[in-house]
């Protein structure tokens, strides 16, 4: 149960997809996905660039329409405006106004969202750490400050699916040691977390992971589980060989799943 | 100096335009376009007759003077407008657009001219048009002198001088008094454009219109929010330039700084609050155009690329300069469907010819901008692309 009141059904998904496919033209950014993914848990969308990780999330948010197959959140399908309350989206460009400070970056997000009192803006800010910076234009934030006012603009209205597009890219390992933290705290909370990243090293950071790789999902399963049934120790090796890759990413004769290794992400 | 160096930077700049086929098109096409349009706007003006009207109050010379006046006229060119009675009817002839110029003979200049006296002529003209007004006098008084001179040949026409009324400003008007009123309405749509253009195009390409887009906002509400976010600004700004053009402060000379006024102390005729509604209304529209046209640019400069492109056609062909009759043929229509054109002509009924609400021409003003304004809503909603409205 999430702390807006919300109850999940037992056993219903909190994401779900069928057949779901997206394409531009003669590219297949998203493949035949079919998903049902847990309430309360961290999963982990691991692939390379153009391996469609953003069209997949921009499906489940509803910001693309499906070529076709469906895609459900919290039992509604998608495109949903009135599912948008209840999800989580950080893109990711920092999206968000440069020129702004922190707070009132925080108060236009948390504005859009019906929020009023400003009390659960506060309850973010200090969340990520911001609250000392409250006055300060995004401008002048650092890198990875950017990333956490980012995050905060995403969680302001405490929702209880959350899509976070690449959420650590390009900021140091402290900062990415935090922002875990953060994702753990929402997970035992109640909350869905679907954490796009082509970084193997996080990956073990999620419950679960699913590979994804010109826009099919081809492996999936906690990361110990996808080591062991490769009988390798290192995830990108497993990688690799779940996508029928040699050890240098090449395709190797007669495995590996089939098409033209084209992607939009 | 490294001349390497040196060419290195040069060599990159080469590159960066052959990569921008855009920006070369402005420096090359639209210079061209541009002195195109209006070298034809210039020189392919409709050449549209001056309607005279000539109100006989003295019957001079049993009312052949009259009839000889309007004769000549014709001869000359110009179009002759009977059955004006007297001079509230030759008034109301020229603020409705029925008649450009008037002539007056008062009772006694047929006597005065006779006795070798100086006789007067009056000389009625609209006014909101000062430029317009000098090149129709001159016709006029040739007609005058050919119709004095073919009546009593040799004799008097050094002995008649003209007086000059306006029905709308002064005959002492000048350029800045027709011009300034349509100005502020110009002024304003270009730079809520210019603003909102940047500013949207700023939203598409930083992320954060994707982010508002996952939020659970409609697509109304973004347009709605931004035409009264920087309705407030555009409020202001018309509210600070039509002071500014209407009033005069004199400032007196302060130690080493002379005495100086500000403002330009046009006068105005009608209400400055419909004026003011007028360019409020333009400037909405300028919102919606500006969110509409972001779509087409990926950068900001792109976004003043549409000032050659969009606004300075407008300023051409919108009747600022001169009317929209004397444009070519085939031009008119384009003038018909800009916003910038029913602007500039309420916005000067309502400040020199001081209409008000009640006037058709201000009325259909206000329901074309209006709609106008709604369809570049409609366009920048459509813009915005999203899968749940």
């Amino acid at each position: 149960m999430g702390t807006d009141g919300t109850v999940m059904g037992r056993g219903e998904p909190a994401i779900e997809t069928r057949a779901l496919r997206k394409t531009f033209g003669p590219i297949h950014a998203v493949d035949g996905v079919d998903l049902s993914l847990t309430a309360g848990r961290i999963y982990g969308l691991i692939g390379p660039n153009g391996s469609g990780k953003t069209t997949l999330i921009r499906l489940l948010v509803g910001l693309a329409r499906a070529t076709s197959g469906e895609a459900r959140v919290l039992g509604t399908v998608m495109p949903s405006r009135p599912l948008l309350e209840r999800i989580g989206y950080m893109p990711q460009a920092d999206g968000i106004y440069p020129e702004l400070s922190v707070w009132e970056n925080i108060r236009f997000f948390a504005g859009l969202y019906g929020g009023t009192d400003g009390a659960r803006a506060r309850e973010v800010l200090r969340l990520v750490e911001l609250d000392d910076r409250r006055s300060t234009p995004a401008l002048e934030l650092s890198g990875g400050m950017r990333r956490h006012l980012s995050l905060a603009c995403s969680l302001v209205h405490d929702p209880a699916v959350l899509f976070l597009d690449e959420p650590t890219v390009g900021i140091d390992p402290a900062l990415r040691v935090q922002f875990w933290a953060h994702f753990r705290r929402l997970a035992a909370l109640g909350r869905t977390l679907l954490v796009a990243s082509h970084v193997m090293d996080e990956a073990d950071r999620c419950d679960e992971l699913l590979f994804i790789r010109d826009g099919t999902i081809f492996a999936r399963g906690t990361a110990d589980e996808l080591r062991a049934r490769t009988g390798t120790d290192r995830l990108e090796t497993a990688f690799l060989q779940f996508a029928g890759l040699d050890d240098n990413g090449a395709p190797l004769a007669g495995s590996g799943p089939a098409g033209p290794a084209a992607g939009a992400s | 100096m490294n001349p390497r160096r040196l060419r290195a930077i040069t060599r990159r700049i080469v590159d960066q335009f052959r990569r921008d086929p855009r920006t070369l098109g402005l420096i090359f096409v639209v210079p061209i376009a541009i002195t195109a349009l209006l070298g034809w706007v210039l020189r392919d003006q409709q050449v549209v007759p001056t309607r005279v009207a000539v109100v006989d109050l003295d019957r001079t010379a049993g009312g052949r003077l009259a009839a000889a006046i309007g004769s000549a006229a014709t001869a000359g060119g110009l179009e002759l407008v009977e059955g004006l009675a007297g001079e509230p009817a030759a008034r109301d002839a020229l603020a409705n657009d029925r008649a450009d110029v008037v002539v007056i003979l008062p009772s006694g200049f047929g006597a005065t001219l006779v006795s070798g006296g100086t006789a007067t002529l009056t000389i009625l003209t609209q006014g909101a048009d000062p430029i317009g007004d000098g090149a129709k006098l001159g016709q006029l008084q040739r007609a005058v002198s050919t119709a004095l001179l073919r009546l009593a040949p040799g004799s008097p026409s050094e002995r008649v001088t003209f007086a000059r009324q306006t029905v709308f400003l002064t005959p002492e008007a000048d350029v800045l008094d027709a011009l300034a009123p349509v100005f502020v309405g110009y002024f304003g749509y270009f730079f809520v454009f210019i603003l909102t253009g940047i500013s949207f195009l700023r939203e598409r390409i930083g992320g954060t219109l994707e982010r508002l887009l996952a939020t659970p906002i409609t697509k109304p509400e973004i347009v709605l929010g931004y035409s009264l976010g920087f309705g407030i600004f555009a409020t202001l700004q018309v509210i600070i330039l039509l002071t500014f053009v209407l009033m005069r402060l004199d400032v007196p000379a302060l130690g080493p700084l002379p005495a100086l006024s500000i403002g330009l102390h046009v006068p105005i005729a009608g209400s400055p609050l419909l004026a003011f509604v007028l360019a409020l209304l333009l400037a909405l529209g300028a919102v919606n155009l500006g969110i509409f046209l972001s779509t087409f640019a990926r950068t900001e400069l792109q976004v003043l690329q549409f000032i050659p492109i969009v606004i300075v056609p407008q300023g051409l062909l919108s009747g600022i300069f001169w009317p929209v009759d004397s444009l070519p043929v085939v031009l008119q229509p384009v003038a018909r469907i800009l916003p910038l054109t029913y602007a500039v002509e309420a916005l000067r009924d309502v400040m020199i010819r001081g209409h008000d609400l009640t006037a058709a021409g201000v009325q259909l003003a206000i329901v074309i901008l209006a709609a106008i304004a709604g369809l570049f809503v409609v366009l920048a909603a459509a813009t915005i692309r999203r899968e749940v409205a």
